[in-house]
């Protein structure tokens, strides 16, 4: 049996839920799937179009959601179901949760995959040293494993309607409520998410200022339905929020075109956005770093040449 | 109070990594302390100056070319130093039984791990440090704050930031934003040379297995195209869009 | 048997002085040479992170680094820029002399207060008439009662303006040559000291150097180091050490000329593919690693004779001929390599090539050391 564990965002289910699904299937095959959602029901019967057995997740310890929470819950789930495979997104909560789940379950942890395969044992790809090296990792012993998987990498399973939602209430212990969750701040909301994005505008420090970073890069964001990204130097400075932030210690994200101002191509980065389909970079600097990973570079001024392109994308949108 | 700083050795960030049948080749490479580790051992050393009486260790486990990364801890103001010796390759959920182990001796309050580590791209070990322990953690923390037996942090989440207050004894993971870490400087240097650095061995910390293990490793490569498009602004940038729709297929 | 592992603490000297190189030095080193400025900030900087005068020994609260530490960390300044590292190395040179000769009440007197702020130290040999000729000296020292008084003229003094003190050689009796002169230490705000900041240097244009007049300034005669009649030992027993950081100071710039002539032959294309493929181009990277790797060695083969108490001089001597000339050497072929580039000072190469030029010179002239190390030959 594998078991997804996944929560919902803002009531409903995010891509990388259902990108699970894909990756439990190819793990299963054949045995069956079961999911476990927290949030609400609507988003547990979402995941029923997809996966025959499902549990939702409902009690007041599980809002806000912290991470040993979390990991008592799926415990228990896995416990009821059998399973002896659990995956979980490698966004920052299954980041999170999942070493938790693995050291609870005695089970192995493969970290972050890529791509999954079972014969022979289980076996997976991911990247290691700083995303520059693509690794094959096998679990050592056999036994239970827990996955977490690299977001938006595999692609969306097909619908398998019918499956069934029952609702499933864990027991806590005083340990799991013991961190207090105070304020939250979220990220703007209104834009296409970074991580879902098919196209992402990224800003470095090259742009100057905050003022200059909304200027030049919403405009082009908007022309091409992208989602906004940024330096850790851009971030630092407080320009744009750390939900914004590709690389090392940010996002990783591929989206189909990626295009890059004024960012000097440190290694921190790229390994957030190497894996992007198409890249392309606007800096000043010929020599610039970033220059040797692009498919398509143009030196100059961001400030003339970001205008330039949103003036350009709208002319081949209106012919 | 007395504070853990867990770190790991890793190869420069600028250094050209090499891969051969063998997988990753460190032949030649220069080794660091991970940049994620220093943010710990910079902010350990801060509560020390924000006035809070503490013992500072550093805490590695890895082979014998790790004790570079340890005097450079050392330097920065750890107190002394424990190096779990071994060339065993532990993943981190074994690493962090270990850990704990030596967690657990010293009697430590509070743990710092690097947010990511920077040869395994892995951001494991201090949750599962954390859950071993049966502590809390908080991760990617960019703001720490010791008042009265807790721990407030705040630190990054999927969609944002969030505010957590934790007690005592916990885990904290590190991210860029912390803090800035300094250098050690030549006298620091010089005065880490008489810091105690006790070894310690795997077997006598209850042995340890790992969990999974790497088969293969190869560079990752994509073809570029590599095209400058060259022009003025506007012309340069009409050129790019008609390639990014007829050539790439993008748009 | 022979090690030739760092120790760690070595390696961490190194990477703090690489870091140094990279964020600290050479972000500014192009505009200080433009501009023949003092790289104020650069120093202040060095002396927060205990770079500036590492020889001062421990018994005076100094950190007392070996000439092999010394010359590890000369090589990653001079890598950065060998002007502003010649400010750092001629401060060593002008501490070197109180280490060989000074009473433990003068180090306490000189040494000490050097580590409170970013100061330095000179050393004031060469004079407008003569520089080779060591023994020749015409500044003269007069003894006075309890006091020494100094009149004549110093010239190419590195530091000489703006040191703390510098260490003076005279004669007091010219007729007994280099056994007629003696070594004292001159402070800054001694009255009738006036010293002219030199320009137009070809090279290491952040370094300043003076030419310093002395109209009869009067020291103490405790300011003397060693005994009447020791100035031109001293001298020499200095040179004979600190040429090594000259030699490892080439040895920065010759894996500077290396890293950058083999940065742009991957990226500069001609005839449709990178010009490192051409075997011209090749041979000229290989020919710098081997002298690279055989100017270090023999560097660091001299350090540790010097450290470990074993006759250097000779050793020393082939170090900075051969570091330097070789670092030269290998600066021209940079220029090559980047073409047209190479010649414009936008580029970087031309800059090492200007600036090494000084190590053949300075501290004895190559030829100089090829007459110290022909005198061991013929021994
Ligand atoms: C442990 C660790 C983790 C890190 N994690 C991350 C991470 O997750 N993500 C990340 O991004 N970084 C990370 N970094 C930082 C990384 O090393 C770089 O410092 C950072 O990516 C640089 O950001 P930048 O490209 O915006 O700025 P810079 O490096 O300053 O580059 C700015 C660029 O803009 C160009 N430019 C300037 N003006 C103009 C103009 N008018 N028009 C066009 N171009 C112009 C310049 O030529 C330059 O290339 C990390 C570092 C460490 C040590
Ligand atoms: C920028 C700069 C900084 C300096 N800093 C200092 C400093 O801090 N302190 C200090 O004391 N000096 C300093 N010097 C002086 C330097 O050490 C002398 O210039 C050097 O020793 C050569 O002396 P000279 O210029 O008088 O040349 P000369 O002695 O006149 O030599 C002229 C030429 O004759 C050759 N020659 C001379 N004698 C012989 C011989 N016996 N055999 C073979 N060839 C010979 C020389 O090699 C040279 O090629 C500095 C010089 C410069 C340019």
């Amino acid at each position: 049996m594998i078991l997804i564990v996944t929560a919902a965002v803002n009531g409903s289910l995010p891509k990388s839920a259902l990108e699970l699904v894909t990756v439990a299937r190819e793990l299963a095959g054949g045995a069956p799937v079961a999911a476990a959602v927290v949030g609400p029901e609507a988003a547990a019967a979402q995941l029923a179009g997809y996966v025959p057995q499902v549990r939702s997740l409902q009690a007041p310890e599980l809002e806000p959601l912290r991470a040993e929470a979390l990991t008592t819950a799926a415990q228990q789930v896995a416990a009821e179901l059998g399973a002896n495979t659990v995956v979980m997104s490698a966004n920052r909560l299954g980041q999170s949760v999942a070493p938790r789940l693995a050291v609870r379950l005695g089970a192995a942890l493969l970290e972050d995959v890529i791509a999954v395969s079972t014969d022979g044992g289980l076996r997976a790809k991911r990247y290691s040293y700083l995303a520059r090296v693509t690794e094959t990792v096998e679990v050592a012993g056999g036994g239970a494993t827990v996955v977490t998987v690299k977001p938006n990498v595999f692609p969306l399973p097909e619908a398998q309607p019918g499956g069934s939602v029952a609702p499933f209430a864990p027991t806590f212990g005083a340990q799991d409520t013991r961190v207090t969750v105070g304020e939250r701040s979220a990220a703007a909301g209104g834009r296409v998410k970074l991580e879902e994005a098919k196209a992402v505008v990224a800003g470095g420090r090259g742009l100057g200022s905050a003022e200059a970073f909304d200027q030049l890069v919403e405009p082009l964001a908007d022309a091409l339905g992208a989602g906004i990204a940024a330096t850790r130097a851009v971030v630092d400075a407080g320009w744009r929020p750390y939900a914004e932030q590709v690389g090392q210690t940010g996002k990783s994200v591929a989206p189909d075109l990626y295009l890059a101002l004024g960012i000097s191509g440190a290694v921190q980065h790229l390994s957030g956005m190497n894996r992007s389909k198409v890249i392309v970079a606007v800096n000043k600097d010929a020599d610039a770093p970033i220059f040797k990973i692009v498919d398509y570079g143009i030196v100059g001024d961001v400030a003339q040449v970001a205008p330039a392109i949103a003036a350009a994308l709208e002319e081949s949108q209106g012919s | 109070m007395k504070i853990i700083t867990v770190l790991k050795q890793v190869p420069d960030a600028e250094a050209r990594i090499r891969a051969g049948s063998g997988g990753v080749e460190l032949d030649g490479v220069t080794f660091v302390i991970d940049g994620m580790d220093e943010y710990g051992v910079e902010e350990a050393i801060r509560l020390r100056e924000a006035g809070h009486d503490v013992e500072i260790v550093a805490l590695a486990l890895g082979p014998a070319r790790y004790e570079e990364a340890i005097r450079t801890a050392l330097a920065l103001g750890a107190d002394r130093a424990v190096h779990v010796e071994t060339d065993v390759e532990l993943d981190p959920i074994a690493q962090a039984r270990v850990l704990a182990e030596v967690v657990r001796q010293e009697g430590a309050d509070l743990v710092f791990v690097g947010g990511k580590q920077a040869d395994w791209d892995s951001a494991a070990l201090g949750p599962a440090l954390a859950e071993v322990l049966g502590w809390p953690h908080s991760d990617w923390t960019t703001e720490l704050k010791l008042a009265g037996g807790a721990l407030e942090v705040r630190h990054d989440t999927d969609d944002g930031q969030e505010s957590l207050t934790l007690p005592l004894p916990a885990v904290v993971t590190t991210q860029q934003g912390l803090n800035e870490p300094r250098y050690p400087t030549l006298p620091n240097i010089m005065k880490a040379k008489r810091k105690e650095l006790a070894k310690r061995s795997l077997d006598e910390l209850g042995g340890a297995q790992p969990l999974t293990r790497v088969v293969a490793q190869e560079i990752q490569t994509r073809e570029r195209r590599g095209r400058i498009i060259e022009g003025d602004a506007a012309s340069a940038a009409a050129e790019l869009v008609r390639l990014l729709r007829d050539e790439a297929k993008v748009l | 048997m022979i090690g030739f592992e760092l120790s760690d603490e070595q390696k961490q000297f190194q990477a703090l002085a690489r870091t140094f190189a990279k964020e600290t030095i050479i972000p500014v080193a192009a505009h200080h040479d433009r501009e023949e400025s003092y790289p104020e900030e650069v120093v202040r900087q060095a002396h927060e992170v205990g770079l500036l005068n590492v020889s001062v020994p421990e018994a005076v609260g100094g950190l007392g680094l070996s000439m092999l530490d010394e010359a590890i960390i000369a090589e990653e300044l001079g890598y950065g820029c060998m002007g502003i590292y010649t400010i750092l190395m001629a401060s060593e040179l002008g501490i070197m002399p109180l280490l060989l000769a000074a009473t433990p009440e003068q180090q306490a007197r000189f040494l000490a207060p050097l580590l409170e702020g970013p100061k330095l130290a000179a050393f004031a040999l060469s004079e407008p008439n003569n520089g080779s000729d060591a023994g020749g000296l015409r500044t003269r020292a007069v003894f006075d009662g309890d006091e020494i008084v100094i009149s004549g003229t110093k010239t190419w003094i590195s530091n000489g303006g703006i040191a703390d003190f510098t260490v003076v050689f005279a004669t007091y009796e010219p007729e007994l040559k280099h056994r007629g002169t003696v070594a004292v230490v001159v402070e800054h705000d001694r009255p009738g000291l006036s010293c002219n900041k030199l320009h137009g240097k070809l090279g290491q244009r952040a370094s300043p150097t003076y030419e310093m007049v002395f109209d009869d300034v009067r020291v103490p005669i405790g300011n003397m180091l060693g005994e009447k009649g020791d100035g031109f030992k001293i001298a020499m027993r200095t040179l004979d050490k600190t040429r090594i950081p000259v030699a490892a100071g080439a040895v920065g710039v010759l894996r500077r000329a290396l890293d950058e002539s083999r940065a742009y032959a991957l990226e500069r294309e001609a005839f449709g593919q990178p010009i490192a493929r051409f075997q011209a181009i090749q041979f000229k990277l290989a020919d710098m690693k081997i002298a690279l790797e055989t100017a270090r060695w023999q560097t660091w083969h001299a350090a540790w004779l010097a450290d470990s108490g074993r006759p250097h001089a000779e050793a020393a001597a082939i170090a900075k001929a051969y570091a330097s000339d070789a670092a030269f050497a290998a600066a021209q072929e940079a220029i090559n390599v980047f073409g047209g580039y190479g010649y414009m000072n936008e580029y970087p190469v031309e800059k090492l090539m200007r600036d090494v030029k000084l190590n053949q010179i300075y501290e004895g002239t190559n030829e100089i050391q090829r007459v110290v190390i022909a005198r061991h030959v013929l021994q």
